[in-house]
């Protein structure tokens, strides 16, 4: 199913003209150069992994991706204080780097129904960047839930205000995955599309398996199980109740 | 300094591109001055109605919004600038937003002797009608600032135009960071009410407790009790 080093290094698809030019990173990968290529020329990242892989790349994502998701979940955790400031970030890591386990094989799976003609390792890198971008993105928004977190006692609010500016982030991280799509000759797109509605509702199921990340609990974890939409219904008709009072 | 001012006003995209891309702490210190000045005058002129001393408290809060406002989203307006292809850096981005609030302020400041003028006309705080004074005093608020902002976002969409040259992205690139800034801006503005000062309310810089409630909770509740 994966093509050849050589065949790889054949491949160039026709330039597309902005920022995803397909074109290799100047200097290899340091910290700001990838950052810089996140942002403005992701088609560097997916080039560099497709055709000049080395490991130094994703693994420069993936510390990315967790030291991102860390740094804003200990935002999340300032609205409840105390031992949340450490749980809140370790469990929004642990959920990330759990959603990307969970997700890789389908992703890869459907990159491949896609027509893309891409290599395990090339798709993992890829799928570290989206999920990168979007803790990058976090991190940016991290003065703006800062601010909101010391301005009300409500959970409610506070989870809706996480899990929309985490859809931002992520919204702009799953674009890399379709750049992908157009970079390495994808010809059905909606495969991919179909695999970030999964990846989105793992997260958000992973975020309520792992709760509570926002409130406090006298366990790490919860022992009932529940869906995200039944979780969420009971936070806001809880917060409702606590208004009415 | 005068130069600077109407070149912003005239709206002269190559020139104010051209100054927004020689980025230095010239340019910085220069609209920082402006806002200070253009924001804390109109500031004076929305405090007055209530008294001298809430004129002084919102001559300093009302730039001090700006400027958190600028300090809060400057992170995430650089990085959406870039993911949205207009190619400004981090530093262009955080002048070329600066410059609209820029904008903004001389505008505002040059609407400060209308507001003066309304102020003088409508009922004081001591009479029966202070309510309706300050319903005025409010409208006529929201009205100006609102005008200053279409405009100083018309002349930052012809900047973005210019900069990244092309209209899709200079929209797009625009909306991010005005969706940004009105949502945090609300916020920082309610957590330093009272701007124009309630007239059943004692003059304070800040409320007892400016960090109790966010403005979507208060427009929620509010909301709910018109309509359930």
């Amino acid at each position: 199913m994966n093509t050849s080093p050589t065949q790889s290094q054949a491949y160039k698809p026709a330039p597309i003209p902005g920022r995803f030019a397909f074109e290799p990173m100047p200097e290899g990968a340091s910290p700001p150069l990838v950052i810089e290529a996140l942002l403005k020329y992701p088609g560097r990242i997916i080039h560099e992994l497709q055709n000049n892989w080395r490991a130094a790349l994703p693994l420069w994502l993936l510390s990315l991706a967790l030291l991102g998701m860390l740094a804003y979940g200990v935002v999340v955790g300032s609205f409840s204080g105390g031992t949340q400031l450490w749980i809140a970030p370790a469990k929004i890591a642990m959920g990330t780097t759990l959603s990307i386990l969970i997700c890789l094989p389908s992703l890869y799976i459907f990159t491949c129904l896609s027509g893309i003609d891409a290599q395990m390792r090339t798709v993992t890198g890829m799928l570290f960047a989206a999920v990168g971008l979007g803790a990058l993105l976090l991190i940016g928004f991290a003065p703006i839930a800062w601010i909101f977190s010391q301005s009300t006692d409500s959970v409610a609010f506070m989870a809706a205000l996480h899990i929309g500016l985490w859809a931002i982030g992520i919204m702009f991280g799953l674009r890399l995955l379709e750049g992908m799509g157009h970079l390495l000759g994808g010809s059905a797109r909606n495969h991919l599309k179909l695999w970030s509605v999964i990846f989105i509702v793992v997260s958000l199921q992973m975020m309520t398996t792992l709760r509570p990340i926002v409130g406090t609990s006298d366990r790490f974890l919860p022992t009932e199980k529940k869906f995200f939409l039944t979780h969420w219904a009971e936070t806001l008709r809880m917060s409702q109740q606590k208004n009415d009072r | 300094m005068i130069g600077r001012l109407k070149l912003l006003l005239r709206g002269d995209a190559d020139r104010v591109a051209e100054s927004v891309s020689r980025v230095g702490f010239e340019s910085v210190a220069q609209f920082s001055l402006i806002i200070l000045i253009g924001a804390g005058l109109y500031g004076a002129t929305l405090g007055l109605w209530r008294g001298p001393l809430q004129a002084f408290y919102t001559a300093i809060k009302f730039p001090l919004v700006i400027f958190l406002i600028c300090l809060g989203n400057g992170a995430i307006n650089g990085m959406l600038a870039q993911i949205l292809g207009s190619e400004l850096s981090f530093r262009q981005t955080a002048v070329a937003i600066l410059m609209s609030f820029a904008i903004a302020a001389i505008i505002l400041a040059g609407f400060a002797p209308l507001t003066l003028f309304v102020w003088f006309n409508a009922p004081p705080l001591e009479s029966k009608d202070a309510i309706l004074g300050h319903s005025i005093m409010l409208l006529t608020h929201v009205f100006i600032i609102a005008l200053a902002g279409v405009i100083a976002n018309r002349r930052l969409l012809g900047l973005l135009r210019k900069m990244s040259g092309s209209d899709k992205v200079a929209r797009a690139v625009l909306f991010s960071w005005l969706a940004g800034n009105l949502f945090l801006g609300a916020q920082i503005a309610w957590n330093l009410r009272p701007f124009i000062g309630s007239p059943r309310l004692a003059i304070e810089f800040l409320r007892s407790d400016p960090l109790r409630g966010n403005f979507y909770e208060a427009v929620w509740r509010a909301l709910r009790h018109l309509f359930f």
